[in-house]
């Protein structure tokens, strides 16, 4: 597992960008070192900053960042936290929801939001060794170092 | 950063997460509503449900189940996520505007309301401002799609030209997947058709 954990990790600093790459939220807010790692860049960000799938959220020390999601859930991260947006896709017209977020290390505060609402078994959050499935809605993660 | 020191890092978060065995904590907390959802935590050796306020469980690898539930204490709450904490988007502040039947007509009242709307935006320093458009379960759902694209487009333009504050803002059609008030297919329900506008 540590060594699936750790091709993961790998595969989340050198894969390329996801071939989807419109918005899926926003920085709401930060405080101190924050920044995302998109396609091997590393990028700043600022209150409004475009959030999109695939996306690496990282903090440093001290740094902590609010992130806002289209369906209107949230998550905030402590320092030196990191958060891979892996799959997303929030559309009621069609009815399509999923929402896989994985939580490399750190602190971090999730709040649910319509896909919690509308389909809360499209929900995953992933951390090292095990899978949370969330029936709504608020949820504190700690991943030490 | 280039490719080597991008490896030398994760080379080393593994590292750092083997030799503390990932112990990932979860804790079930009241939402700002009060409200208190459940989750299930699993592992490749077991799961354990939290479901009251306060529960918590531990990780502490792959193959062993999650530790039995217990109560996370206040002191570990504030020492561990009082950062992410303070840190959290504050809550959304949500409108819904309705129209005159088949028409991009605001009703007299929710054309008051778009005011109301510009002044928040101002208040918070609003950054996202979510438009969607809704409908009811009656009648063609091309139509009804199209009336209620016009009509979130139609409050797009109201908040854009009444000087309303934010640094991103997305339109969207939610059909009839998200409504109001849930009811069967072919069912005219007013309340299901309008725009939600949702500032955060």
């Amino acid at each position: 597992m540590k060594t699936l954990a750790c091709g993961l990790l790998l595969l989340a600093l050198h894969g390329p960008a996801l071939a989807a790459d419109e918005g899926i939220g926003h920085i709401q807010t930060l405080q101190g070192s924050v920044w995302i790692e998109r396609g091997g860049q590393r990028l700043p960000v600022a209150p409004g900053t475009e959030v999109r799938r695939g996306d690496l959220i990282r903090t440093g020390m001290p740094g902590a960042v609010g992130i806002v999601l289209s369906d209107h859930s949230s998550v905030s991260l402590g320092s030196g936290s990191e958060l891979a947006m892996e799959t997303y896709d929030f559309d009621p017209r069609e009815g399509r929801f999923a929402l896989v977020m994985r939580m490399v290390r750190g602190s971090f505060a999730y709040l649910s939001g319509l896909i919690g609402k509308l389909s809360p078994e499209s929900i995953r959050l992933k951390v090292p060794d095990a899978t949370i499935a969330v029936r709504g809605t608020k949820l504190l993660v700690e991943i030490p170092e | 950063m280039n490719s080597a020191m991008r490896c030398l890092a994760a080379g080393l978060a593994c590292v750092l997460l083997a030799a503390c065995g990932g112990r990932s904590s979860v804790v079930l907390v009241p939402d700002p509503d009060g409200h208190v959802g459940s989750a299930e935590v699993s592992t490749a050796g077991g799961k354990q449900v939290l479901a009251k306020s306060g529960d918590m469980t531990k990780v502490a690898g792959g193959d062993a189940p999650p530790s039995a539930v217990s109560t996370a204490g206040a002191d570990y709450l504030a020492r561990t996520f009082g950062e992410a904490l303070a840190i959290e988007p504050p809550p959304p502040e949500k409108f819904t505007l309705y129209f005159e039947t088949g028409t991009t007509t605001l009703t007299a009242e929710s054309a008051r309301a778009v005011a109301a709307i510009v002044a928040a935006s101002h208040r918070r320093r609003a950054i996202g401002i979510a438009v969607s458009g809704h409908t009811d379960t009656a009648g063609s759902i091309a139509l009804n799609e199209r009336l209620a694209r016009e009509r979130a487009e139609f409050v797009r333009q109201l908040l854009v030209g009444q000087g309303a504050e934010f640094r991103r803002m997305a339109v969207s059609s939610h059909g009839k997947g998200n409504p109001a008030v849930p009811t069967a297919d072919g069912v005219a329900e007013p309340r299901n058709r309008r725009v939600e506008v949702i500032l955060h």
